[in-house]
């Protein structure tokens, strides 16, 4: 099987973009893409999560080809909740390693705008199971909370503690151009700000907001000499969180990063450049205990000094344009490694990059690595 | 329409009862009608009725807006550990949010969940309410 390398990437500011359509983001970070590379992928990819829900545009793909003009090209469309990013660029390697093609494009686009909040947010709830939690007004913050609760309870960390994770992405976000939220918070300013879902402030949850993200992914003919290799991505499911012992841990990923560490020979955790899935403050701690950076429990105190977390500012700060998020994670670990992101520049041979679809319901974990 | 009035209708049966599966493969309980175990697959399950009461483990109180619901907030959404010894997710109610309390022991009861206007539709499940000491 043929190797399958990240050659380019293209990001928009995320925010909301009231008078750009989902076609119209579709069309920034494709055209950033050719004029970067100078020609037209031979297969697109298209994550988005709430496309049908929001735009009432269903195979968003073929649509997508039709705008641009790249016809005949062939395309899909790919969603698996917030975790369809990094699953477009599964997909990917598998048809570039297969020889289906040399050139691919993903991208990753939502528009979360075109409504008020409260349908954006019951769009976002049918990430749970519709027939057992949405029908009974159970969401996805319900969820992080009681998760956040228990974490509390079990491991004695205070709401301060836990205010570590969005005060470092808050100040992470401030030196990415492309985040929505580029303003420092304090941890009282946490604690204090409007409560979503006790003990869930605002400032625990990701911010609603549109973006796209395109990540061309090659095999090694079509490689860019500035290049990330896919060294693998691994996935993997997990019950329904009321069906699990222990609510503070994450199964899906748990079990992904036990299958992506037997591949990996000389890998270690603190080594690496880390992007992780944290739409709730709670879910970026539990990301750093299931990966192994940190004991179980302690995760708290090694966040502010964690140099290459989530060097955006994370969901939390950076945004979560849902279906988009995965391919942010990737191309700001792309710029951060081959040029400069954030104003950090990461020398080092790897980076993992942890998805997650609500409590862990679906993850994904890509290890990339400086070619 | 916000709900598909046959889905609502096919899942009555758990909405209306707290269905159990006891998976005869692996011994596991299990949650919500099910054709298979969620732990071992196993198609072999038996499906048993909970007597609907047990002891709130885990709450929020919720100001989460989704649209049609907003009328009714906050609300308290809890894990229940029933007395069969398994936990399951709803809504915790006939309660002040600042008087709930984890430990505290709870029967299922039919509730509103969400009304459909224009259209008229009121749909109905399980939700919780403190069981009061005589």
């Amino acid at each position: 099987m043929s190797k399958a390398f990240i050659s380019a990437v293209c990001m928009t500011k995320i925010g909301r973009h009231f008078k750009l359509g989902i076609k119209n983001l579709i069309h920034e970070v494709t055209a950033c893409m050719e004029e970067k590379t100078g020609s037209r992928p031979d297969y697109l990819i298209v994550a988005s999560a709430l496309s049908a829900l929001q735009t009432h545009q269903l195979d968003i793909a073929s649509i997508a080809t039709q705008y641009l003009g790249w016809n005949n090209i062939p395309s899909i469309r790919v969603e698996t909740g917030e975790t369809s990013g990094i699953a477009a660029l599964e997909l990917a390697q598998y048809i570039i390693r297969s020889g289906a093609a040399s050139k691919v494009l993903v991208v990753g686009v939502e528009k979360m705008t075109e409504y008020p909040s409260n349908k954006v947010n019951a769009d976002y709830a049918k990430i749970l199971d519709y027939d057992t939690e949405y029908v009974r007004n159970i969401a996805p913050p319900n969820y992080a909370a009681l998760v956040m609760r228990e974490y509390m309870r079990k491991y004695g960390a205070t709401r301060d503690d836990i205010a570590e994770w969005p005060v470092k992405m808050h100040a992470n976000a401030v030196n990415n151009p492309y985040a929505q939220l580029r303003f420092p918070v304090s941890k009282e300013a946490v604690s204090n700000a409007m409560v979503i879902s006790e003990p869930i402030t605002l400032l625990d949850a990701f911010p609603i907001g549109d973006g796209a993200a395109a990540v061309l992914v090659t095999n090694e003919s079509a490689r860019s000499k500035d290049a990330l290799e896919i060294v693998a991505i691994a996935s993997a499911t997990a019950p329904p969180l009321y069906l699990r012992e222990d609510v503070t841990e994450l199964p899906a990923t748990k079990a992904a990063w036990m299958t992506l560490k037997r591949k990996l020979e000389a890998h270690k955790s603190g080594e690496v450049a880390l992007q992780v899935h944290d739409s709730y403050s709670i879910y970026g701690i539990l990301a750093l205990e299931a990966l192994e950076v940190s004991d179980r429990g302690k995760a708290c105190s090694i966040v502010p000094n964690l140099e290459y977390l989530n060097v955006g500012g994370g969901l939390k700060a950076r945004g979560h344009p849902i279906g988009a998020t995965g391919l942010y994670q990737v191309a700001e670990t792309y710029e951060l490694m081959i040029n400069e992101f954030a104003g950090k520049h990461y020398r080092g041979e790897y980076a993992l990059i942890h998805s997650m679809s609500g409590p862990d319901y679906n993850a994904r974990l890509a290890l990339l690595r400086r070619w | 329409m916000k709900h598909s009035i046959s889905i609502f209708w096919r899942n009555r049966e758990s909405h209306y009862r707290i269905k159990i599966i006891k998976c005869n493969a692996c011994g596991k309980l299990a949650y919500f009608g099910r054709d298979r175990c969620p732990y071992c697959g196993s198609k072999d399950v038996t499906t048993i009725e909970s007597e609907g009461k047990g002891t709130l483990v885990n709450f929020t109180v919720s100001y989460y807006r989704r649209e049609g619901d907003e009328e009714h907030l906050p609300r308290i959404v809890g894990l229940v550990k029933l007395d069969e010894g398994i936990v399951v997710p709803g809504e915790i109610v006939d309660i002040d949010p600042s008087e709930v309390k984890e430990g505290i022991r709870v029967e299922a009861v039919l509730r509103r969940y969400s009304s459909d206007d224009p259209y008229g539709l009121i749909y109905y499940g399980l939700k919780f309410i403190p069981i009061l000491k005589k």
